[in-house]
């Protein structure tokens, strides 16, 4: 009889871990893969980028592989092509979001309303948005082909335009003529998110101010507009940053050409790195993208706090 | 309450008329590109390069299809599959990470659980040109130059911390409740995961993969980096390479993006009808 307590309390004894170190250990095992992958596509060559900004690194002379300390960011501020790219950066995010957003609205609001066959018309209105960008950066390359392209026809039929235009070899157009591509390319992204927020604002208080007599612009205006904020706040900062990061289609189009007339920031990177091979230099360009968008993010995560104060 | 006044016009005018013409403005802006390409695509050389522009194709014919498929210098056949292999490889290990850590984040508090959200969140906004250099090199030194794993590896600098993201989402609105009694029956936590939760967050999943999916197919830089021979060239990157190999064809080059096109776009249609399904789910157990 006097053994039986002892078996039963056999099992009480201690576990190796406690159960709540387990559950810990479990939740650290399920995030090594995804902390594997970042860790080797992204904070280690991050990491490596900043190192290699720091050094003479142009792969055809690598005899010349040395320290320099701060002397490719020194090049850099000495750079007048760089102080184009900025500039030219700003007048294509500046441009494209505009735009994208004017006219994403529109469409969001066009949307909006019930009428048949609507599903259709939203899904095919959003294609621009998902196809690469390799896609369209060529499709509009044909349209605005000198000599075959559709759009100097169409313009010229309608007695626009006397002749032809070499829109991307024209330094006055390129700039508009990829900006315009990329606003075609942006809309969907503005009419998915405000159509969203859209479908949120409860119907009674149109109800409730068309009762009242506020016009269609005041509604607008006192409901829509402020109710929306939140997300036009969201939606604007996100493709500011994308935009600003985005080199394929300027790179597809154009190549930063004509004589550096659409190089923004990003493609000036790339060519950099691929024409004159000149990685250190580079990557002290593609730091700098970085602080830039850091330091934009900062002051954006400061505004979107401001937006849910006054919320 | 005023009636018969100006802004009645107004609405009158804004809910008739002005709404058709900017639908039909709209969609003839959105998919008039895609039309002049896909009719480029039917024509023949001398229809193509015809002064004055000749609009429709008199001979339609598909042959710039099977030009661009069957090409030597440009072979599409073997882009595609590229694309397809690279882009399939990317989503379903992009979604098994993603799956863990989403859940990891989701359930377990643990220190730097919030940094570590951050870190997800803010590698979304860093630009992808900034991955270029240091990724060559390391490549390089790892001896994955023109290989898949590469190109599938840097594929996840930017699927990985969106798709945790969403994630993340998915998995805190199912009820912690639900994998509690399932491992009140006996189930381990993982037996949970994948009987209870992943059964709910089917939908959400699904939609998570495919944008895995579309992203890849439309990614260039990395492509045309990592790669050297024509052989591994995806779509995107051996279209690029079309356009630099002569004189451009105009002809196999539309027909080069009408088939790149399509596959994204039916996946986007099925997106699309994941996306809903997820939301209105998610609405009627709320």
């Amino acid at each position: 009889m006097a053994t039986v307590p002892v078996t039963l309390a056999r099992p009480r004894t201690r576990p190796l871990i406690s159960w709540r170190v387990h559950k810990l250990l479990v939740g650290y095992a399920y995030l090594i893969p995804a902390a594997l992958c970042m860790l080797a596509t992204v904070v280690v060559p991050i990491g490596l980028a900043i190192k290699m900004s720091l050094y003479n690194n142009v792969l055809y002379k690598p005899q010349d592989y040395h320290f320099i300390g701060l002397g490719n960011y020194l090049r850099l501020v000495q750079d007048p092509v760089f102080w184009l790219t900025l500039w030219n950066s700003v007048v294509w995010v500046f441009g494209s979001v505009l735009l994208q957003f004017i006219a994403g609205f529109a469409a969001a609001l066009l949307l909006q309303q019930t009428f048949r066959g609507r599903a259709l018309v939203r899904t095919l209105t959003l294609l621009p948005w998902i196809i690469p960008g390799v896609v369209v950066g060529l499709i509009w390359e044909w349209l605005y082909q000198p000599n075959y392209g559709v759009i100097n026809d169409l313009l010229m039929r309608a007695g626009l335009m006397q002749e032809r235009v070499a829109w991307l070899s024209s330094p006055d157009l390129a700039m508009t003529a990829v900006v315009f591509t990329n606003v075609w390319r942006g809309i969907p992204f503005f009419t998915i998110m405000l159509l969203a927020g859209l479908q949120a604002v409860p119907d009674e208080l149109y109800e409730a101010a068309q009762v009242d007599g506020a016009s269609v612009l005041g509604r607008f205006w006192h409901i829509t507009l402020p109710l929306l904020r939140p997300i036009i706040v969201v939606a604007t900062a996100t493709r500011i940053i994308w935009t600003f990061n985005y080199a394929d289609l300027i790179f597809v189009m154009t190549g930063g050409g004509p004589a550096n007339a659409t190089q923004i920031t990003s493609t000036y990177t790339l060519v950099q790195a691929y024409s004159t091979l000149d990685f250190g230099y580079a990557s002290a360009l593609s730091v700098v993208l970085l602080l830039v968008m850091l330091a934009f993010t900062a002051g954006y995560l400061r505004i979107t706090k401001g937006v849910e104060e006054i919320d | 309450m005023r009636r018969g006044g100006p802004s009645d016009l107004a609405e009158r005018l804004l809910a008739g008329p002005v709404v058709w013409v900017g639908l039909v403005a709209l969609t003839a802006f959105a998919l008039g590109p895609f039309l002049w390409m896909l009719l480029t695509s039917l024509k023949d050389r001398q229809e193509l390069y015809a002064t004055p522009l000749q609009y429709l194709p008199v001979h339609p014919t598909l042959e710039n299809y099977v030009d661009a498929w069957t090409s030597t210098v440009t072979p599409f056949n073997r882009f595609f599959l590229n694309s397809l292999w690279v882009c399939s490889v990317t989503m379903v290990a992009t979604t098994f990470v993603s799956i863990l850590a989403g859940y990891a984040i989701a359930r377990f508090r643990f220190a730097g659980r919030d940094a570590l959200l951050l870190i997800f969140l803010a590698t979304q906004m860093f630009p992808s040109v900034l991955l270029i250099a240091p990724l060559l090199t390391q490549w390089r030194t790892l001896g994955l130059i023109d290989t898949y794993q590469a190109l599938i590896y840097s594929n996840f600098s930017f699927t990985v911390p969106f798709t945790v993201w969403m994630m993340v989402g998915y998995f805190s609105s199912i009820p912690r409740e639900l994998e509690e009694s399932a491992m009140i029956d006996g189930c381990s936590q993982f037996g949970a995961l994948c009987r209870v939760v992943l059964p709910l967050a089917a939908p959400g999943i699904a939609a998570t993969a495919i944008f895995a999916f579309v992203v890849s197919w439309s990614e260039l830089l990395f492509a045309i980096s990592f790669t050297t021979q024509t052989d591994m060239r995806t779509l995107s990157a051996g279209l690029l390479y079309m356009v630099g190999q002569y004189e451009v064809q105009w002809g196999q080059l539309s027909a080069g993006v009408i088939m790149s096109t399509v596959p994204v776009a039916l996946l986007f249609v099925l997106l699309q009808r994941h996306l809903i399904h997820g939301l209105t789910a998610g609405a009627v157990k709320g």
